[in-house]
């Protein structure tokens, strides 16, 4: 599966700073992504005090505890990364960005590390390991793929996280997704999109439109539905980016006759807070419960997106109720349910094209959502080829953990993050490419794009769209 | 010479055996506490156990998974780890002072079989100091103590097997004898404070990062106040989130 060594071309290119020099002075921060100007002062006493006051009130600490003291430095993960695997520079191997914050952790906050600084007179963290920090952290995917090769179950992913917490409260965040996040809990839209709601309205009118001409049948978007059975949240760049996937959604309940509702209260189901940020993971949630309370909807039924899928799945509970909270799930779930119950017929002879399958990360590494597509595509796909690896041992697209929404790492992203998911997907010659996800469809079509691969990018209710047979 | 093998496998034996025990259950105290803490702090108590458990037997016995990255070394290291483990713990002279030190004696190997897995774990020690060292990855990533461990571990068993097999003067092997219990004393004296403490602590990993991953409700707010932005969330503010300092 590997390809060729990065040649000097694209190391320059992938690797080149799209900020000006005289920014990098004046932010003291040579990372390859934009920040909005932030206090530079005192950086590592500012550090040290948003680490002090996140493990103070979060879990991190026992997981960073527990890192620190068995972690045995096998480098099995480096195998497995594949970002390391494209660069092989030693500073992309997991283990060795994740030390940076655990060094930090045993210096400062353990007894020994204190004591042990004391004595040897060790300064302590740098203003260039804070720099390093902010560069590294962006470059790992957070895909979690190494956590599954760890023989001491080190969750890189987590630590990643983590460190983008603390940079994040000091002020060191890729612009891209402070604004957006900034709109999305403060803005007038509230939608990391800054979609006001009569283009959402526009749009949704628009899109059935189209379906009236294509299939010949009403095909309605239900807006503001109370008591509805599910509130749709997609990633809200696809009711601009990705007709396609609403009108096979919206098809499909077409077909399924289950209520559902789009909320011009709340309609966006990204969660920057998964890539930086738990406060704003919690205050995202909070909008979605709002929305789901003001409308009286039964359960919360999340578009074709991982991440928005993860941080609801995952989170919702935990911020919004426990037990009591609103069962979460996927549009992919829900469209194999009705499948399976018989609701959908798909006609085989649509799609004659060949099929393959990408597993986006956060919903495929947790063993959550693999097979339930799978099937759907081979129920009407007859030329369906799996790449390799696939299902929970997958490869990212490269533009995970948030990083796909920084434009200026693009060439990053498809010279070195999104390389071996190129020769992946090469080699199994298909014409589309199925990836469920916003993050990893916009990766990938840029991906293809800068490869100079023609294979189509698609949803999975794009082709299921195409097949379904309508009433 | 006789006097220190005595101190050696006496008195100070008991000491580092007893650094050990209580240092390893320190650690294990503190890792129970701190997941007991940190699950007590979720409002979401759903927790994959299956996959927890699956993943941690997996990870006890890796014969499946090995093999996966960096197949060589790492089967290196299941074998290693086996003679490191069954010979301290089911030797026959070990278990006689096992049972001299705690009273308690169980089911000892062959000598055929115990010398068997000596040799196996010295072969595979040498092993994985070099797959370390030879591997520019490995070498990117270590530190000082994951090149000695290797090392320091086969010296008990060197000594060991010298003494055990070998014909050898008096004095050599009571020389042989010290070394063995010496090392294997310092072993034991310095394993709480390094990673060795994987011994007892690997089993927990695959439940401390999942209840790492259950965050606190309202959390983020209380970080955000404690760094003196009570008034308003965090991700509001310009200087915080970038935009021109005051």
């Amino acid at each position: 599966m590997p390809g060729a060594p990065l040649t000097e071309a694209e190391r320059a290119r992938a690797f080149a700073l799209p900020k000006k020099p005289a920014v990098i002075e004046r932010q003291r921060l040579a990372v390859r992504y934009h920040v909005e100007d932030f206090d530079v002062r005192d950086r590592p006493r500012r550090f040290l005090e948003a680490f002090a006051a996140i493990l103070k009130h979060t879990n991190y600490r026992v997981a960073l505890d527990h890192y620190a003291r068995i972690s045995t430095k096998c480098a099995r993960c480096a195998v497995k990364c594949q970002i390391h695997e494209a660069t092989g520079d030693d500073r992309d191997i997991p283990c060795w960005r994740s030390e940076l914050l655990l060094a930090v952790y045993r210096r400062h906050f353990t007894i020994s590390g204190i004591l042990r600084g004391r004595i040897l007179g060790d300064p302590g963290l740098t203003d260039e390991t804070v720099a390093e920090m902010a560069d590294t952290f962006y470059d790992c995917t957070a895909c979690r793929r190494c956590h599954f090769e760890c023989p001491m179950g080190v969750d890189h992913g987590l630590v990643t996280h983590l460190g983008r917490y603390v940079l994040s409260e000091i002020g060191i965040v890729p612009r891209a997704l402070a604004v957006s996040t900034r709109e999305q809990l403060l803005g007038a839209s509230g939608n990391t999109s800054a979609i006001p709601v009569p283009a959402l309205l526009d749009s949704l009118e628009f899109l059935s439109e189209e379906m009236q001409d294509e299939k010949h049948i009403a095909i309605p978007f239900p807006v503001d539905q109370e008591g509805a059975e599910y509130l749709f949240l997609p990633a809200v760049s696809d009711f601009i980016m990705e007709a396609d996937s609403l009108m096979g959604i919206a098809a499909v309940f077409r077909a399924t006759g289950d209520s559902w509702t789009i909320g011009t209260g709340y309609f966006d189901g990204i969660n920057y807070g998964l890539f930086y940020s738990d406060q704003v993971l919690e205050h995202v949630l909070r909008k979605v419960r709002a929305e789901a309370e003001r409308l009286k909807v039964k359960k919360i039924l999340i578009g074709e997106c991982g991440h928005a899928s993860r941080s609801a799945k995952h989170f919702y509970p935990m911020f919004c109720g426990g037990a009591e909270a609103l069962p979460v799930l996927n549009i992919m779930e829900y469209t194999h349910r009705a499948w399976r119950e018989g609701r959908l017929r798909l006609n085989p002879d649509v799609v004659t094209e060949r099929v393959t399958y990408h597993d986006p990360c956060n919903v495929a590494r947790p063993g959550w959502i693999v097979e339930q597509p799978r099937e759907l595509l081979k129920a009407f796909c007859r030329n369906y080829v799996e790449m390799t690896p696939n299902r929970r041992d997958n490869i990212c697209c490269g533009g995970g953990g948030g990083t796909v929404s920084i434009d200026e790492i693009r060439p990053y992203r498809t010279a070195i993050g999104g390389r071996v998911k190129a020769d992946q997907i090469r080699t199994t010659g298909a014409e589309y490419c199925v990836a469920p996800c916003a993050n990893c469809k916009k990766q990938l079509r840029e991906l293809m794009e800068d490869q100079g691969m023609d294979c189509k990018i698609v949803g999975l209710h794009d082709l299921i769209y195409k097949a379904l047979v309508l009433d | 010479m006789e006097a220190w093998i005595v101190f050696a496998r006496g008195p100070l034996f008991r000491l580092c055996f007893s650094i050990m025990v209580l240092g390893l259950a320190r650690v294990l105290w503190l890792t129970g506490i701190g997941i007991i803490e940190a699950y007590g702090r979720s409002d979401d108590r759903a927790l994959a156990y299956r996959e927890i458990f699956r993943q941690t037997l997996g990870w006890a016995l890796p014969v499946g998974r090995a093999g996966r990255a960096r197949p060589l070394y790492s089967l290196t290291s299941v074998l290693f780890h086996l003679g490191l483990l069954l010979v301290p713990l089911l030797l026959q002279a070990h278990v006689r002072l096992w049972q001299s030190v705690i009273g308690i004696a169980w089911p000892v190997l062959p000598a055929a079989a115990a010398d068997g897995l000596t040799l196996l774990m010295l072969v595979t020690a040498v092993g994985l100091f070099a797959g370390r060292l030879a591997d520019r990855r490995s070498r990117a990533i270590s530190r000082l103590q994951d090149y000695v461990w290797p090392l320091l571990l086969a010296v008990p068993f060197v000594s060991g097997f010298a003494c055990a097999n070998l014909t050898l003067a008096p004095l050599t092997y009571q020389a042989g004898m010290l070394l063995h219990l010496l090392s294997a004393d310092a072993v034991m004296f310095l394993l709480p404070f390094t990673k060795i403490t994987h011994c007892v602590l690997q089993p927990l990993s695959q439940l401390v990062t999942a209840v790492a991953w259950k965050f606190v409700p309202e959390a983020g707010d209380r970080v955000a106040a404690t760094l003196g932005f009570a008034d308003r969330p965090s991700w509001a503010e310009r200087s915080r989130l970038g935009g021109p300092h005051s």
